[in-house]
């Protein structure tokens, strides 16, 4: 039985001018349900962004398979998109502006833009701000337009690349509340990149920790907490065994 | 949670646009103009100052003139029709010549700041023409081209193409890769990159090289009239200093201060009108 994203053995290294190669993924083999949350945790630079990316279409790998859906993936498509960290927002288009791009590069006359993203602003709660530009937004705002862009498309699977490093702690916490009503709401396939162990626990149905680079799963953890996910959860026993045995697969990634 | 966030962001937003005004409404005319009428104060300070200074300072007015023979003089000159023929005269090449340079810079700068190697080739070479006083070559093209309409085309094309080239290249270097994943990841094709990430991003900095540019233009017109004309504004200012009018001269002279700051100043307001999204940055 194929899973709905799978990954097997893929290889990737970049060769850079001038420098040696970079082996950013090997051997890296990975199995995604429809509609789950999946995280994945691992040391800086181990290739986990790298490899939202190959999903994303943006970057081929040297070999291996990987398929979404059975098919596999050979660009950058509708079905797929991604939320970016820096946010990536284009800062001469409004806040309806941005959250239209993908529309509008598939050619979607403007009306019916108009209604998917008043739909979606309204989503992530930023009505009142169609009109106002990137720079005169929170770091917080800014994000929940990135999140209505990638939603925009209808995609069946969300890559999400350290959506909330760049946001402050409590704001990174009311985002993750958000996303996962947007999530329960919207139905997609995530997956989520992060640094932060306890993020990852709170999101997700399971978490993978991988290696240090180049980059390979080395164990997923399922996360059988009860949904809806309440910020109490945190404190629980349970949650922080998870945290505690995630932390020790991550550790000797880090220190070794 | 989310409402607060959004309100507080509202409030933040406002002040942005609507300013210190809001907050204190009853204000007076000098209050709220008080920037524009402090600029303005040092200006007529600086003329009553140059006319007073006679009443202790013998005047002579071969060598010198005064604000007050100038406006004379400028209105003789106006209802002569002779400072508009002047002007309408010089702004044959400076068009021309400007034309040329948004055009040839602009072209240039793209190409050296998409090609990286193109770039180092020609870089320096320009940095050198960039800072070097190339109106030591307006002698040069008057031999070449003579004094016409091309002559001064010529060397204002040659002071202001620079910034253009400068301007657009680094405005093609400082496109945010970021922005061409996030088009490309959406399925953005070629034409997409350069209509939707490209061309937004540079046109902010050609514009900047514009306001640099109408400057070096216009030491162009006037250098290439001092040499190389019968008619014109530059030339008129070379005449009417050789013929010892000074009030005409400074008249001609104040005009054009007058059409710089307006162009660039224009082009200023432009870029606020063109550019909302670059007010905040």
């Amino acid at each position: 039985m194929q899973a709905y994203i799978q990954g097997r053995n893929v290889n990737l290294t970049f060769r850079p001018p001038n420098r040696g190669p970079v082996r950013a993924l090997q051997g890296f083999d990975i199995d995604v349900r429809e509609g789950e949350f999946l995280s994945i945790v691992g040391p800086s630079g181990c290739g986990k962004s790298t490899f939202l990316n190959v999903l994303l279409g943006l970057i081929k790998p040297d070999s291996g398979d990987l398929t979404l859906g059975g098919k596999p993936i050979a660009g950058p498509g509708t079905d797929r998109a991604m939320v970016f960290q820096e946010f990536g927002l284009l800062p001469w288009r409004t806040v309806q502006s941005n959250v239209e791009l993908g529309l509008e590069l598939k050619g979607m006359p403007a009306g019916d833009r108009r209604t998917i993203s008043q739909r979606l602003i309204e989503m992530v709660g930023l009505r009142g701000f169609e009109s106002h530009y990137p720079h005169e937004l929170s770091g917080g705002m800014k994000q929940r337009v990135g999140l209505a862009r990638a939603l925009a498309t209808d995609p069946d699977v969300l890559l999400m690349d350290e959506p909330f490093a760049a946001l402050d702690a409590q704001t990174r916490d009311l985002m993750q509340v958000e996303l996962l009503r947007i999530w329960q709401e919207a139905k997609k396939t995530v997956l989520f990149v992060t640094h932060q162990i306890e993020e990852a626990i709170y999101l997700s149905d399971r978490v993978m920790v991988m290696t240090k680079r180049p980059g390979q799963a080395k164990k997923l953890f399922p996360i059988d907490l009860p949904r809806p996910r309440d910020y109490e959860m945190r404190v629980t026993p349970e949650f922080n065994e998870l945290k505690f045995a995630i932390w020790q697969s991550l550790k000797d990634e880090i220190t070794a | 949670m989310a409402q607060i966030e959004a309100r507080a962001g509202t409030i933040a937003g406002d002040a942005r646009f609507v300013g210190a005004a809001d907050t204190a409404p009853r204000q007076s005319f000098v209050e709220k103009n008080r920037n524009l009428l402090l600029g303005l104060l040092s200006v007529v300070l600086f003329l009553a100052a140059w006319e007073a200074i006679f009443l202790v300072v013998p005047f002579n007015k071969l060598f010198i003139s005064k604000p007050s023979l100038i406006f004379e003089g400028w209105l003789d000159l106006i209802s002569t029709g002779e400072l508009f023929h002047d002007l309408a005269v010089s702004s044959v090449p400076f068009f021309y010549g400007f034309v040329a340079a948004i055009v040839v810079g602009v072209a240039i700068g793209i190409i050296m700041g998409w090609r990286q190697r193109v770039g180092y080739a020609l870089d320096p070479l320009m940095t050198m023409f960039y800072a070097s006083p190339l109106v030591a070559l307006a002698p040069l093209v008057v031999v070449f081209f003579g004094v016409g309409v091309s002559g001064k085309a010529i060397i204002i094309f040659l002071l202001s193409v620079f910034p253009f080239i400068f301007n657009a290249a680094a405005g093609v270097r400082a496109v945010d890769r970021l922005l061409i994943n996030v088009v490309r990841s959406m399925g953005g094709t070629e034409k997409d990159l350069y209509l939707k990430v490209i061309v937004p991003s540079v046109l902010p900095y050609i514009v900047a090289g514009t306001r640099i540019a109408i400057g070096r233009a216009l030491i162009g017109v006037l250098v290439a009239e001092f040499f190389a004309a019968s008619e014109g504004i530059g030339y008129a200012i070379a005449r009417f200093g050789d013929l010892f009018a000074l009030d005409k001269m400074f008249a001609c002279i104040i005009t054009i201060m007058i059409i710089a700051v307006v162009l660039t100043e224009g082009v200023r307001w432009a870029e606020r009108a063109a550019f909302p999204w670059r007010v905040g940055q």
